[in-house]
């Protein structure tokens, strides 16, 4: 008889997202203007504990929710009375609020320990589940951290458990393919990517719910040690509204005018990639390097930059080169003449940051390289190419740490690809994936060189192991960036510091984000978003080995069964018909999208292929080799065609460096129509034998 | 998952969050707070499933709040939702595309000389969303302590064997689309209650099934209109020219030209509400005789003509529903024939359920409101003997504003429909007068003549859909059923062209492989339009998941 803790989070319906929900100045999404709902998956986390519940031999051990938040936070824990918890733990305290992952993982680590004290009187058979990530935040950090806290094993983007007699098997997802895991002890940290039968509330018990009393805790009561805005080690330093899409977003009225815009633009094809690439040079230049010493034009915001810009032409034209110079009678006239852009404060914050000219941070920029059967994983070579950008700027070093066992033939790959010096850790111990085995490895290779900067592809193992290791070694992360710059923020003395720029409540928001109280600044970056040098056989660099003490103490997981795609899939294609959960059946699935392949690669004399939404897959229409998106593999073919895909943020990230996007879908709301070039509304049924019979006549 | 059934007996239990069910919540918290008030609601919220015109006047809401809230007309909420207070009334006869004539004078006149369509007068009244009014009133309810459970819906009534109610079923929940159990699957609860107040709302489902298991009885069938409305958002230019404290109501074009048709009874209304919005709904009596009709177009064609351009032309629809009204007036209020209760024992049948819309003034919300508060008297009075409150209730109504106004539009709506407009409104002049008479069921009405007027182009019904934020779980079983696909087949395609896939204003019916299905059950708008206009009354509407539906916010 297992107990079960299950974090559930209280988050701002993205679904329904009204006019007036925007700034009506910045135009940014305010989220408090949104209703409040429980995040998605864990109302699913929910139905999978309950599951998980029912199917274990005793079925009478307990669920308990616990949630962080606001005192209205309260709802979602009688949501989930009015499901199937037997009780519920609310941790609100103002000392809580705007804290970060870690800020958030530590309070609720401690919480639990406070529950498996007092509630579960000492027991050690339970389970931590949750959603795998909030809607909101969409970090997925916070279950793998509080893991880390709590010193637990973790299995994350659960899809499925079996109970075998004594023991759950759980199968996941892995990129490209699914596995199945048992823990070798309990407890276990679970989080949930997907489960389809979330429960209803039943008369009774939400009546019953709404007659019990929650268990409150304050930030007292649990005594955690990294709390609020203080314990975080990141900071949100501005919020904007996402970039206008540079995709056309024309809608097409019938399948001929469709046809002929395919062929010319397939064959004109200007080889402009889409919208988020990112650029591969950096202008960054360290303060010291710069031709004018009051040159602060790389600062984090504009308004800083126009400011320092002020000052610099100001302190021009009163002739000074040194900062020991400007004396009380220069401030006045510099104020005077500065058309009140700013302050006597700022200005005095401002001069303080002219004498920083040191970077805040030294060391190398790290990747952590993904490898699965001796191939590295594409992401990887994406972020030395970003690495060699961000090194080539803060005049550093690129390195590369690989964990695994047989992984030295890589490093030649790696250097071509960009970096310096790779960093081998190798044991036979290492030779599958294992989250807690890899934490502790290479944490203390980050811990033994410090770098300044890491990062990490945000794949399902990247985004298990990155908060894993930053909470290990006690620095900040943000997850999922599609910017990272080097940049300066003068007046806090803080030079070439990393900016992060990520999408959040469900890519409605832009953020960028800064590392703060971390002697590393981490980030996991999204597949697909940033480009791979070309490959240079002729780079030397070096290979150091690193020696970490591994015992199979330190293997977590059993991994009872691996299974990647069947079939080649080949990705590069120029052409890539992808289906979604609007064709229906695998049968439809089958032959729609063999048809348009076909008919394509007759009238383009091109490679073809054929993806997939995770929806698709999840509904067996197509192997999941074949998905397309966050999970999937991230693609930039030059057409890619949706069919019944409705366009979710995890899917169109994932297709981002596309050239031309055509979507069909019959339903006129769908997302995907902002995020494409051109699209129809109608039924695929009814749209592709049309555009068939035109593509061959055009 | 019930840990404890002494959850699933509650003292009162109304079925339906609307204007009705609340009013009914609100009076019996403050008559007797000790005794435990549910109301359950099939929409995720109250207000979600509410949709009307909406003219209030003002009385039975002053009445309760007065009651409940002795301060509220200082709340915020009662300065959003009573905003707009009616000072001028427009009635318009559209003649073709083009000419408007205002006959107000006409309403005037014949309240001067005491005729029933005198009551036609709105001044003073406000101009409402009857979803944010039923949301203020489902926080008020809440507030007194009534608990209003979302999400729940009332699959059937409960008799005992003594003939009272014992209570009602609620929907499985967790049945996929071939109707297998899921995991997740819940059975219906029961909840038991000593008092079953039916107020859900136009045709409401329990509520017939109770008229059929306890006997009740019409005088006449009961009679529909059907209504689709938009929610527009206009220049500040096109609001301020309209006016805040203005409501048109328009006849004629695009249903009625007098003499060389087109023939159906209803109208439009254009509406203020707040921040640049405009209402423009069409309403029209169910027992239009075009098999190809349908009231979106009719409204296209309102919103093209020339007089009503000029208010919305450049605007962006934001919102939009549909939904039935019942029209039958006094004579089809379904009651016991042995006491005359509406509603029988322990059971009382509430506003629309009951089917109190005064068809001379054109409104029934108040009256909604005011069985509410009748009913919560009649409970609050018969504690002690549950099976006598139907007959106080039925009591309490006709000594009450309502009573005297319902038997005054007695007749109305039939004479209309057995004369056609342009005899039977003169006619209807002479109001009780007439004979009490019987008239064909709505969808008998059907033939195979065709609507002139039908624009060009298709009505777009998924934006349509999509505006009233309308969504089910799409694994469950259709809850829209089709009795016999033969009678499709043979009998109503070849005939009548399929007129379910024409007039339902979600295009839930569609023609797969040769066959009529209700093809996409989780647009529905639960207006129940098909199974009262289906020519062969075989379509049958169920209870869907409870939380599915459309979203309304500001209809």
């Amino acid at each position: 008889m297992s107990d079960y803790i299950v974090l559930v989070k209280q988050v701002p319906d993205v679904t329904q997202i009204t006019d007036n929900a925007f700034d009506p100045e910045t135009g940014t999404l305010v989220r408090t203007r949104l209703a409040s709902v429980i995040n998605e998956l864990d109302s699913q986390a929910l139905a999978f504990a309950n599951q998980m519940k029912g199917a274990d031999r005793g079925r009478d051990g307990k669920i308990i929710a616990l949630t962080m938040g606001p005192p209205m936070a309260e709802e979602i824990l009688r949501y989930s009375l009015s499901r199937c918890a037997d009780m519920v733990v609310l941790l609100t305290d103002r000392a809580l609020g705007g804290a970060d992952t870690v800020a958030t993982a530590n309070p609720l680590a401690f919480a639990i320990r406070k529950i498996v004290k007092e509630i579960l009187k000492g027991s050690d058979d339970y389970y931590v589940v949750s959603g795998m990530q909030s809607v909101d935040g969409d970090t997925a950090q916070v279950p793998p951290q509080i893991a880390e806290e709590l010193g637990l094993p973790c299995i994350a983007y659960v899809t499925k458990s079996e109970f075998k007699g004594r023991h759950f098997e759980f199968t996941r997802i892995i990129s490209g393919g699914s596995q199945v895991v048992a823990a070798r002890k309990k407890p276990v940290v679970i989080t949930v990517a997907k489960y389809e039968y979330p429960l209803f509330a039943t008369f009774s018990a939400s009546r019953e719910a709404n007659k019990t009393e929650v268990i409150r805790w304050s930030g007292d009561d649990i005594k955690a040690s990294l709390i609020g805005v203080a314990g975080s080690k990141t900071s949100v330093i501005r919020v904007f509204p996402p970039g206008k899409s540079t995709r056309k977003c024309e809608q097409v009225g019938d399948a001929k005018t469709l046809a002929r815009l395919i062929v010319e633009g397939f064959t004109s094809g200007n080889g402009e990639a889409g919208q988020n690439g990112q650029g591969q040079t950096s202008s960054y230049i360290l303060p010291g390097k710069r031709t004018d010493r009051f040159d602060r034009g790389f600062e984090g915001t504009k308004k800083e930059n126009e400011n320092y810009k002020i000052l610099a032409e100001k302190l021009g034209e009163l002739g000074i080169t040194e900062v020991g110079r400007i004396d009380d009678a220069c401030r006045e006239k510099i104020l005077a003449a500065s058309g009140k852009h700013f302050r006597k404060k700022a200005l005095e914050d401002m001069i303080n940051g002219l004498e920083t000219t040191e970077p805040s941070y030294t060391g190398e920029v790290w990747v952590v390289a993904e490898h699965s059967e001796g191939v590295v994983h594409p992401a990887t070579f994406e972020l030395i190419g970003k690495a060699r950008e961000l090194a080539d700027s803060l005049e550093s070093k690129v390195g590369v740490a690989v964990a695994g066992h047989e992984i030295e033939p890589m490093a030649e790959e790696l250097i071509a690809a960009g970096a310096d010096n790779i960093y081998i850790i190798e044991d036979k111990l290492l030779s599958v994936f294992d989250p807690t085995a890899y934490r502790k490895v290479i944490s203390d290779a980050v811990s033994s060189y410090w770098p300044q900067i890491v990062l990490y592809a945000a794949t399902p193992q990247g985004r298990m192991l990155a908060p894993m290791i930053s909470y290990r070694v006690g620095c900040g992360l943000t997850a999922d960036c599609t910017g990272l710059d080097i940049r300066d923020s003068s007046r806090k003395s803080q030079i070439g510091i990393l900016l992060q720029t990520r999408p959040a409540l469900g890519g409605n928001v832009m953020a960028t984000i800064c590392t703060k109280n971390s002697k590393s600044q981490m980030a996991t970056a999204r597949p697909g978003v940033m480009k791979r040098l070309p490959v240079d056989e002729s780079r030397k660099g070096k290979v150091i080995k690193h020696k970490v003490e591994l015992s199979k103490d330190d293997i977590s997981l059993e991994i009872l069964k691996t299974e990647l795609g069947t079939g080649e899939v080949n990705f590069e294609a120029d052409v890539i018909v992808s289906g979604g959960k609007g064709m229906q059946s695998r049968d439809s699935y089958e032959r729609l999208v063999s048809q348009l392949c076909q008919g394509l690669s007759k009238r383009l004399d091109t490679q073809v292929e054929r993806g997939a939404s995770r929806a698709a897959v999840e509904q067996g229409f197509v192997e999941r080799v074949h998905q397309v998106g966050q999970t999937g593999t991230a693609v930039g073919p030059k057409l890619y065609f949706a069919l019944g895909i409705s366009g979710a943020i995890q899917h169109m990230i994932g297709v981002a460096n596309t050239e031309t996007i055509v979507a069909i879908n019959s339903d006129p709301n769908a997302p995907i129509f902002k995020q494409c070039d051109y699209y129809i509304v109608g039924t695929i049924e009814d749209t592709l034998p049309q555009l068939l019979q035109a593509l061959e006549e055009e | 998952m019930a840990k404890n059934s002494q959850y699933n007996k509650v003292s009162v239990l109304i079925v339906g969050a609307g204007p009705a069910g609340l009013a009914c919540a609100i009076q019996l918290k403050c008559e007797k707070p000790e005794i435990d008030v549910c109301v359950i609601e099939k929409g995720p919220d109250p207000g979600n499933h509410s949709l009307s015109g909406a003219v209030l006047e003002a009385e039975p809401l002053h009445t309760l709040l007065d009651l409940a809230v002795p301060d509220w007309r200082d709340s915020d909420a009662a300065k959003d939702v009573l905003a707009n207070v009616i000072d001028k009334d427009d009635i318009m006869f559209l003649l073709g595309k083009k000419l408007a004539f205002n006959i107000f004078f006409a309403i005037e006149l014949g309240k001067a000389f005491g005729l029933g369509f005198g009551q036609m007068i709105h001044k003073g009244d406000y101009s409402v969303s009857i979803s944010k009014l039923t949301k203020w009133m489902g926080q008020i309810a809440k507030d007194l302590g009534a608990e209003v459970m979302t999400g729940f819906a009332a699959k059937d009534i409960i008799i005992d064997e003594s003939g009272e109610a014992a209570g009602v079923k609620l929907v499985d929940q967790g049945l996929d689309k071939e109707g297998r159990e899921q995991t997740n699957y819940v059975e219906g609860e029961i909840v038991n209650s000593d008092f079953v107040l039916l107020a859900e709302g136009c045709d409401g489902l329990v509520t017939e099934s109770f008229v059929e298991k306890a006997g009740l009885q019409r005088k006449a069938h009961s009679l529909f209109s059907v209504a689709a409305k938009e929610l527009i958002k206009v220049s500040p230019e096109q609001y301020q020219k309209f006016g805040t404290d203005r409501v048109v109501h328009a006849m004629g074009y695009p249903i009625w030209t007098p003499v060389i048709g087109p023939g159906m009874f209803g109208g439009s209304i254009i509406y203020p509400g707040l921040q640049d919005h405009l209402s423009v709904g069409m309403i029209v009596g169910a027992d239009w005789k075009y098999c190809d009709f349908n009231v979106q177009d009719a409204l296209t064609n309102f919103k093209n003509h020339s007089f009503v351009r000029q208010f919305i032309e450049g605007g962006e629809v934001v919102e939009a529903g549909a939904k039935m009204i019942p029209e039958g007036g006094c004579y089809a209020i379904p009651r016991d024939p042995a006491t005359g209760s509406i509603g029988k024992g322990n059971v009382m049948i509430l506003g629309d359920s009951a089917g109190f819309v005064n068809m001379l003034k054109i409104k029934g919300l108040h009256n909604a409101i005011n069985s509410g508060m009748q009913a919560a008297k009649a409970v609050a009075e018969s504690l002690d003997a549950p099976e006598k409150a139907a007959v106080k209730y039925t009591e309490l109504i006709e000594q009450s504003a309502a009573g005297e106004e319902m038997e005054s539009a007695k007749n109305f709506r039939q004479t209309v429909a057995k004369f056609g407009p342009l005899q039977g409104m003169p006619l209807s002049v002479l109001g009780g007068l007439l004979p009490e008479f019987n008239v064909e069921k709505d969808y008998e009405a059907t033939t195979i003549a065709r609507y002139r007027l039908k624009p060009n182009q298709d009505f777009d019904k998924d934006t349509f859909t999509a505006m009233a934020a309308t969504e089910h779980r799409e694994e469950q079983p259709s809850h829209l059923r089709i009795l016999d696909s033969e009678v499709c087949r043979t009998r109503c395609t070849p005939k009548f062209d399929s007129p379910c896939i024409t007039f339902c204003p979600a295009g839930v019916y569609e023609t797969i492989h040769d066959e009529v299905e209700p093809a996409n059950p989780s647009n529905c708008l639960h207006c129940k339009t098909c199974q009262r206009k289906c020519p062969f009354d075989n379509i049958r509407w169920t209870v869907p998941e409870g939380g599915g539906g459309p979203r309304y916010k500001r209809m």
